[in-house]
């Protein structure tokens, strides 16, 4: 298969990364719809359900290696401090303390951006890292940590981005607390002349929280040194950029480090980058022989490991009395916490509504807190929640249907870059999901139900990437058994990676899934992109669906060398290739590779590029119907309706895991989640799932989900656009409006807990 | 470090275990790091995520019983005797078993971390339950956190069991027999009844309170999630549960022994037929594992200021009953509690029981409980009231409220302001202006002092517009 190589940009998480990609010249024509297909698209269980509901399922937690020690870290539980002295002497007497690991030993390893050091004597948040103890057993470990004296010389701190602001507030690095000492901007149009233009204008102030990731399995790596190669087990959703890290970290050719992941207990985008426990556990373990694991608890999983970011949004739009929008502008501040992250929220108020005038301004800010990370559809779930808060008011404003004014406001193409979708079906979605929840019984007047208990319906729109792109690779092999083994670099993080992998190879070779093994999560296989920006399916999809029709064409090649036929004349067919002249010549794949012997045939397989001029997104809607308690201030979601453009279904059973899933954490987000933070002590108040709630089975609502979509015709010869992150966004910001329509008081600030509703219907 | 080791015995899934042991070694960390069963897991340490669920099974006046509990949190000691199953103990040989077979067919797993803990807790229910009912099969999961199926696969999962699943019979043996017989157990569990009676036989003395002794545990709940790696150095007592007669009644007086559990609560047919609404109230109580181990005197003596049994037991206005080697002796709950996490008890004391007496037939009880998470959390403010109404007038109150001041709160102005008036809209506002005196909350993570005052005034209202539906109305009262 010819191939080439191009320069592919990707939307990844918060920013486009250009790449160079090997692609295949040579497109395949995209699929027909799911119902003329075998095995894509049909609810196949997961494949590799059996070890997960057996309890055999080895994650990074569970792995164990004979002579392995445990490492366990010290954090600084000050905001903001200079490690003046460290005493490790009485720690490493501890019977079974194998090694501390410090500033004092430790190179000097650059990290987040050059802005700090794997062990920095500048402690910038409750949570920093100060030292690391491996030991015989976690206790010891943990006992030694307690026996480590530390002078720590307090530094005042600032923990809210408003407080970072002011001038006279501490610096948390040298240089000013404003990343990039400026706002990012966006402008299109002129705003000044949209509002003039206006028959209404609103204006309203919104904020959320911080919350943090909370997957079940806690960060963890295991690494083990065989001579001078690097093993290392992760629990992770990106192993070749932790081996990136690692390798660069340690200073040795990446060729040398290998990351495992077969199974993980959820990331959420907390783990994308390589962690510093991951480099300490190479560190120690090559220094001491031995391998050596590293987890971080609970605790450190709420203080040090990433969270979404918290926003203050200032919003206003201008709208004529017949529904146009004439003019948004937004001004957005959000804390990254101690290290550069990106805080910004715009993005869906520049491209969902259509809209001629806009100018946005997000400014990331630097506090005393635990940095941000990439956290399921960064940035578009706090902005989802304001935007479409506004533009709930907005229509009542002028007297309109929001449903109404939503498809008044509705942009054909992509506002940003100026470009057609290449498909676009928000529309069908918004008709289906306003059907589903029976839009129509909302209450005209919100707060008008003269009961203590008041249901309410709210609705909003999302809008994300999700088109993915090259580099993707994937190998096959057909094996003597007739059997296919795939090999990616791509990882499941419970999305299903393994299984849709097996369906797309079993759909281009028809034969039945059982026949596909797939071996994903290992930096010695093909590279794949990590697992985050919902890009997995679309990115790696069609280079396994390459690498499968290359298949077909190898086993027609070989079959009409043993057949002695012209390749031409012969045609592959549900594991045959048989002649097309003649009905009787035929071979089955268990005959030929019975005469291929040991020489297995084995196919390279590549994500085509993605159209030039295009934009890819994913579309959706979701409907939430609430009660509130009024005497209580309890909140209950009955229902979210969703309806979904996502291109291609591969898989209504993992797709509709991803949309559940991202739904309750989205109603987490909205209705109990917070890190809290004491402003006084700089010190975290949430630092276990006791105190930061995450929904629980009682909590999840009735869902209905409808996808509108049969495939993207244009984006890849598979035409399936990402879910995981849309699912969460618009969540909050409809079970907002729903409760808004319930009770007739807007809450600005998430969570909506009962005591806001409380103080916003008594006090 | 580990200063006093115990010679344990016990049925691990189909192996006899015998082992000497720390008692306070936390069953997780036995399972996983000794026996290498992975198959649990381990989430948070603290009972909030359910990743670490087992069951286990004991002997009940010679019945086999099974009930979940998070091994977290869960000491070795009180492994003596007993069955203890992980998920490996469910495997079939060949086949899965119908429960993960549904797990797999619903999409009940997705990153698959949370599921052993689901399939424990859901095998444990079909253990449990005399006839199965969707709503209580749910809530016996509602100790289990998955963050990545939005919990619909789950349900439909258990949907889908129940469908195809029906039972009613409260005879342990026969359901076990049953559920072997339809592929939900292996084999080997219909030997485990005979197993543990033999195992029971042979066991060594209960541990008992000396001198050394640091920390007494009972479900452990409290301690094991503040103190774990501390109680593991050191020398503890463990209370066991008498095995019969947790609650009893003698003519209108009732007496719940120390050890008893909030499910044995929301279980017994004795508090059930004065308290019909207990499974309601108490369904609010932490998880289905935690009301399996959470015991009645830990939560007294834990002395939380939001401690929900402690505010029901103080509406009833309740009687402590404690005794250490020398004395017995008893107090008045409400007068139990000093200070903060402060108690008139001496630290060889034990609760041996708690008694209240209901003196009306016709009395009106009412628990109310507002967190920011419905369910699985700890009360912003918490309030139980217990009435007696004569010829329209309140001839008796008691009134109690958590989380407005440093100790559980017993009413006593507010209760003397309401006695011998009538529940009126008028009467119940001034009598909150009076509970609002009678508080002093603090801020903190659950709330602001100002809104812990205004939800008690609604609880305080709810208690009222529940028990008086016709007399008072919400319009006029808000
Ligand atoms: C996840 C989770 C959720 C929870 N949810 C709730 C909730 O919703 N509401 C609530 O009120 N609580 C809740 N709790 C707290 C806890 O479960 C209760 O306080 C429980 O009643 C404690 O009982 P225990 O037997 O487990 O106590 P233990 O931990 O065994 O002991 C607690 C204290 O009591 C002492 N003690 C125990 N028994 C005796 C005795 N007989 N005599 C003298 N002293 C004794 C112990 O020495 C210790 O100081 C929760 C806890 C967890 C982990
Ligand atoms: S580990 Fe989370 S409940 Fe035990
Ligand atoms: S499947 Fe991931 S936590 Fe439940």
């Amino acid at each position: 298969m010819a191939v080439k190589i191009i320069k592919s940009k990707n939307f990844v998480e918060t920013d486009f990364v250009e790449s160079l990609a090997e692609v295949p010249v040579e497109e395949y024509k995209p699929w027909p719809e799911n119902d003329k297909l075998k095995i894509v698209g049909k609810p196949v269980s997961r494949i590799d359900a059996y070890e997960k509901v057996s309890g055999t399922a080895s994650y990074t937690t569970d792995k164990f290696l004979p002579n392995m020690v445990y490492g366990k870290i010290l954090r600084s539980p000050h905001p903001n401090a200079i490690l003046k002295n460290l005493n490790t002497e009485k720690a490493e007497k501890l019977e079974g303390v194998l090694k501390i690991l410090s500033f004092k030993n430790c190179p000097e390893i650059s990290w987040y951006y050059d802005t700090s050091l794997l062990f920095d004597k500048n402690l910038r948040y409750q949570g920093d890292e100060v030292a690391c103890v491996a030991a015989i057993s976690e206790r010891i470990a943990l006992e030694a940590l307690k026996l480590i004296e530390v002078e720590y010389e307090t530094l005042p701190f600032v923990t809210t981005a408003s407080e970072a602001m002011m001038s006279e507030s501490p610096k948390v690095h040298g240089w000013g607390n404003i990343l990039d000492g400026k706002p990012d901007t966006y402008v299109r149009g002129d705003v000044e002349k949209g509002f003039n233009e206006a028959d209404q204008i609103i204006e309203e102030e919104f904020n959320t929280q911080v919350v943090v990731h909370n997957p079940t399995e806690v960060h963890c790596s295991l690494a083990n040194w065989d001579d001078d190669k690097l093993t290392i087990w992760d629990s992770t959703q990106a192993i070749f950029s932790v081996r990136d890290t690692v390798a660069a970290s340690l200073k040795i050719p990446s060729s040398k480090v290998r990351v495992i992941k077969k199974f993980m207990g959820g990331g959420f985008g907390s783990k994308l980058e390589a962690g510093k426990h991951t480099i300490m556990a190479a560190l120690i373990s090559r220094d001491i022989g031995k391998p050596v694991f590293i987890s971080v608890d609970r605790k450190e999983m709420n203080l040090a490991v990433g969270n979404r970011p918290d926003s203050n949004q200032k919003l206003k739009i201008g709208v004529k009395k017949d529904g146009t929008i004439t003019a948004l502008s937004h001004i957005s501040y959000g804390s990254v916490g101690a290290y550069p992250d990106s805080a910004g929220c715009s993005w869906p108020l520049k491209t969902i509504y259509l809209c001629p005038n806009v100018k946005t301004e997000e400014y990331s800010v630097l506090t005393n807190s635990g940095r941000s990370r990439a956290m399921r559809a960064p940035g578009h779930v706090q902005g989802t929640f304001a935007l479409e808060a506004i533009i709930d008011d907005a229509a009542e404003k002028i007297g309109m249907d929001p449903l109404e004014f939503r498809l008044k406001n509705y942009a054909e193409t992509d506002q940003v870059f100026n470009v057609p979708y290449t498909s676009k079906k928000l529309k069908d979605a918004y008709l289906k999901g306003a059907e589903i929840i029976r839009w129509k019984r909302r209450n005209k007047t919100p707060g008008s139900q003269n009961s203590e208990v008041k249901n309410g319906i709210g609705m909003a729109t999302q809008i994300w990437w999700g088109g993915g792109g090259p580099p993707a690779y994937a190998a096959l092999k057909l094996n003597r058994d007739s059997s296919i083994n795939v090999f990616a670099g791509s990882q499941d993080l419970g999305t299903g990676t393994y299984t849709f992998i097996a369906q797309v190879a079993a759909e281009v070779l028809e034969i039945p899934v059982e026949k596909i093994k797939v071996d994903i999560g290992d930096t010695d296989f093909p590279y794949c992109p990590l697992s985050g920006g919902s890009m997995t399916a679309p990115s790696v999809a069609p280079a396994i669906r390459d690498a499968a029709e290359q298949m077909k064409g190898k086993l027609i090649s070989a079959a009409a060398a043993i057949l002695n036929l012209p390749e031409e004349e012969l045609m592959y067919s549900q594991g045959l290739v048989s002649s097309i002249k003649e009905k009787d010549k035929k071979i089955s794949i268990t005959e030929i590779v019975s005469k291929t012997r040991n020489r297995e045939l084995i196919t390279n397989g590549a994500r085509e590029k993605n159209p030039d001029g295009y934009a890819t997104n994913s579309f959706g809607v979701q409907f939430a119907d609430v009660s509130v308690d009024t005497l209580t201030g309890k909140v209950k979601v009955n229902k979210i309706a969703a309806a979904y453009d996502i291109g291609r279904t591969l898989n209504p059973k993992t797709l509709y895991n991803q949309i559940h899933g991202g739904i309750i954490q989205g109603l987490g987000y909205a209705l109990f989640e917070e890190r809290l933070l004491d402003r006084k002590t700089g010190k975290v108040l949430t630092t276990n799932l006791h105190s930061y709630k995450i929904p629980t089975i009682k909590d999840a609502p009735e869902i209905e989900i409808a996808i509108v979509s049969q495939f993207d015709p244009l984006n890849s010869s598979i035409g399936v656009k990402g879910v995981g992150e849309p699912a969460i966004i618009p969540t909050a910001a409809a079970i907002g409006n729903a409760v808004y329509n319930a009770i007739g008081k807007r809450i600005r600030s998430l969570p909506i807990t009962p005591d806001k509703i409380i103080k916003a219907l008594y006090s | 470090m580990n200063t006093q080791l115990k010679n344990i015995k016990f049925i691990c899934n189909d192996s006899d275990v015998e082992i000497n042991i720390h008692p306070g070694t936390t069953v997780l960390d036995f399972i996983r790091n000794t026996l290498r069963l992975t198959g649990t897991k381990e989430g948070c340490r603290e009972g909030d995520c359910g990743a670490c669920t087992i069951l286990i099974g004991e002997l009940i006046n010679n019945r086999l019983i099974y009930s979940s509990a998070n091994s977290c949190l869960l000491p070795m000691g009180h492994m003596n005797g007993k069955h203890l199953v992980t998920i490996e103990g469910l495997n079939l040989k060949k086949t899965l078993n119908p429960v993960q077979q549904a797990f797999v067919d619903e999409g009940g797993t997705q990153c698959g971390f949370c599921t052993p803990g689901f399939i424990i807790s859901l095998t444990g229910y079909l253990l449990n339950a005399n006839n199965y009912i969707l709503s209580d099969a749910v809530n016996s999961l509602d100790g289990n956190i998955c963050r990545c199926t939005g919990h619909i696969g789950i349900k439909r999962a258990v949907e889908k069991i129940l469908q195809n699943f029906q039972y009613a019979n409260n005879n342990e043996t026969e359901k076990i027999l049953l559920l072997i017989e339809n592929n939900f157990l292996p084999e080997y569990f219909k030997n485990i009844l005979n197993r543990l009676k033999e195992i029971s036989l042979s066991l060594k003395e209960e541990f008992k309170a000396t001198e050394k002794s640091k920390y007494i545990v009972s479900g452990g709940t409290d301690l094991f999630v503040q103190k774990w790696d501390d109680i593991i150095n050191s020398d503890i007592v463990l209370i066991n549960k008498s095995k019969e007669k947790l609650i009893t009644e003698v003519d209108g007086k009732f007496f719940i022994m120390g050890e008893a559990t909030v499910s044995d609560l929301i279980n017994s047919e004795i508090i059930k037929s004065i308290f019909p609404d207990i499974k309601n109230y108490f369904n609010l109580f932490g998880s289905l594992p935690i009301r399996n181990r959470a015991t009645v005197a830990g939560n007294i003596v834990n002395a939380s200021p939001i401690g929900d049994i402690t505010c029901f037991l103080l509406a009833l206005n309740a009687t402590v009953h404690l005794s250490n080697e020398s004395l017995k002796r008893t107090v008045p709950l409400k007068d139990f509690f000093k200070g903060y996490k402060s108690l008139d008890k001496a630290p060889d004391e034990l609760i041996e029981s708690v008694s209240f007496e209901i003196t009306s037939e016709k009395f009106l009880f009412n628990f109310e409980k507002v967190s920011r998470r419905t369910y699985l959390d700890i009360a912003s403010v918490n309030s139980s009231v217990y009435l007696e109404i004569l010829n329209g007038e309140i001839k008796e109150i008691h009134l109690s409220a958590g989380g407005v001041a440093p100790i559980p709160l017993y009413l006593k102005k507010t209760r003397n302001f309401l006695l011998n008036k009538k529940p009126e809209v008028d009467i119940i506002i001034d009598g909150a202006a009076i509970l609002n005196e009678e508080i002093s909350p603090i801020s903190d993570a659950r709330g602001s002092a100002e809104y812990k005052r205004l939800l008690l005034r609604q609880l305080f209202y709810a208690h009222f517009l529940k028990l008086f539906p016709e007399i008072i109305n919400a319009e006029e009262l808000l």
